[in-house]
């Protein structure tokens, strides 16, 4: 096994890691908001621009490792 | 003879063998061209194979040339292509500035050209009829014209000045990027957006928007004392540095997540559909395309999506710059 192979194995490890993270906090997000508009659901449009937000910004951070993981395999 | 035919077996395998390394070879090298194809940036706009319109070419370097395709530059002769770039004949080096249209290039100027058509035929029609109710069209612009005022930009904003200035930037921003994104998902379309030259561009006229806002808004001092984030004086070593990557994160996080967003959707396309090219059997074709198909759906949602993001974190970044020192103000009066 060479130098490349284990980027690959990196790279696919990676982009796994990445979606587990990435479907947790999301998951997680969109749980805490449903319950939220089931309790008040007079706010359930401020709730969702909330966690529009909030996935953007879990989600911008998963892409990071997604780009790295995208240029490991370019290695 | 027992070892002859042995021989000759294992030559037949051995060919056998280095025929399907070649054809797996060739099945990737099927899957790179549509990668390429339809991802890459060209010089030219191509018809699903069927016949290359040749794009402009402009290149500034000791004045400024332009030839409206690639036989008319050749015939020139001061530049020619070589291996995809474009070179001076003479010494085979880049020119000082490549300007040349590329097909993400069209499609971002034909997005430009197509809202500036539309926008301006439906300012007309409410300048000519101010009093009626619109119809048509015009209502589909203004529903999602209010949806971006009254639900992106005002909530973030501290107050409506601050709201009628920068809406058209906001609308223009919005607009333009949900039509690329569009362009993307039309058979034969390139997404502008799925370059990162593209979005990094956007990110950066985000960055000006916000910095000017600010300083504009609450004054070069507020703007230098932000930089602290409402820390004592003495943490500013810490503080400063934090502020000022705080600054170029934003922007650099809105760059990639656009980028990265519009193109893993096209490469998971492009990667189901490849599957055809990997197995070379027609039975993985409904799967393929079930899969692609609701790729595509999911790709329609994600257009608008990201449009929406990009713009309501512009305006919450807008916002933030704006904001952060009547907050310190409210904390102080608070202890």
């Amino acid at each position: 096994m060479d130098a490349s192979s284990l980027a690959y194995l990196a790279a696919g490890l990676g982009a796994g890691f990445t979606v587990f993270g990435a479907g947790l906090g999301i998951g997680k997000l969109a749980s805490a908001a449903l319950e939220a508009s089931g309790r008040q659901p007079e706010a359930a449009g401020d709730f969702r621009t909330t966690m529009i937000i909030a996935a953007a910004l879990i989600e911008g951070v998963a892409l990071f490792a997604a780009v790295i993981c995208f240029v490991l395999t370019t290695k | 003879m027992a070892e002859q035919v042995t021989n000759h077996e294992i030559e037949t395998n051995e060919h056998g063998h280095a025929e399907s390394s070649a054809h797996t070879e060739k099945s990737q090298d099927v899957f790179s061209q549509l990668l390429n194809e339809n991802i890459g940036d060209h010089h030219s706009l191509s018809f699903f194979g069927h016949g290359h319109l040749d794009l402009p070419k402009i290149f500034i370097d000791n004045g400024f040339h332009f030839y409206w395709n690639g036989n008319q530059m050749e015939e020139a002769g001061l530049f020619t292509e070589h291996h995809h770039h474009y070179v001076r004949t003479s010494d085979h080096k880049a020119p000082a500035l490549d300007l040349s249209i590329t097909s993400l290039v069209f499609f971002e100027l034909l997005g430009a050209v197509l809202l500036f058509v539309v926008f301006k035929m439906v300012a007309g029609k409410y300048k000519k009829n101010p009093d009626k109710a619109p119809s048509g069209f015009q209502n589909l612009l203004e529903v999602v014209f209010t949806y971006v005022r009254d639900e992106i930009v005002r909530p973030n904003l501290p107050n409506d000045k601050v709201v009628n200035r920068l809406l058209p930037y906001f609308i223009s921003l919005f607009f333009f990027i949900l039509v690329l994104n569009l362009f993307g998902l039309i058979p034969g379309g390139h997404a502008a957006t799925s370059n990162i030259a593209v979005t990094a561009a956007l990110a950066i006229t985000a960055f000006i928007v916000i910095q000017i806002t600010a300083i504009k808004e609450s004054g070069i001092g507020a703007w230098f004392h932000h930089l602290l984030g409402g820390a004592p004086w003495w943490l500013f070593p810490i503080m400063v540095p934090i502020e000022i990557i705080s600054m170029f994160v934003k922007p650099f996080a809105l760059t990639v997540r656009l980028f990265a967003n519009m193109t893993a959707g096209h490469v998971v396309i492009l990667s189901l559909i490849g599957l055809i090219f990997f197995f070379k059997t027609v039975f993985v074709a409904p799967v393929s395309v079930g899969f692609a198909l609701f790729i595509y759906t999911l790709e329609l949602l994600v257009a608008f999506i990201q449009a929406y993001v990009f713009t309501i974190l512009t305006a919450v970044f807008v916002g933030l710059a704006i904001g952060d020192h009547s907050h310190e103000h409210e904390h102080a009066d608070a202890h």
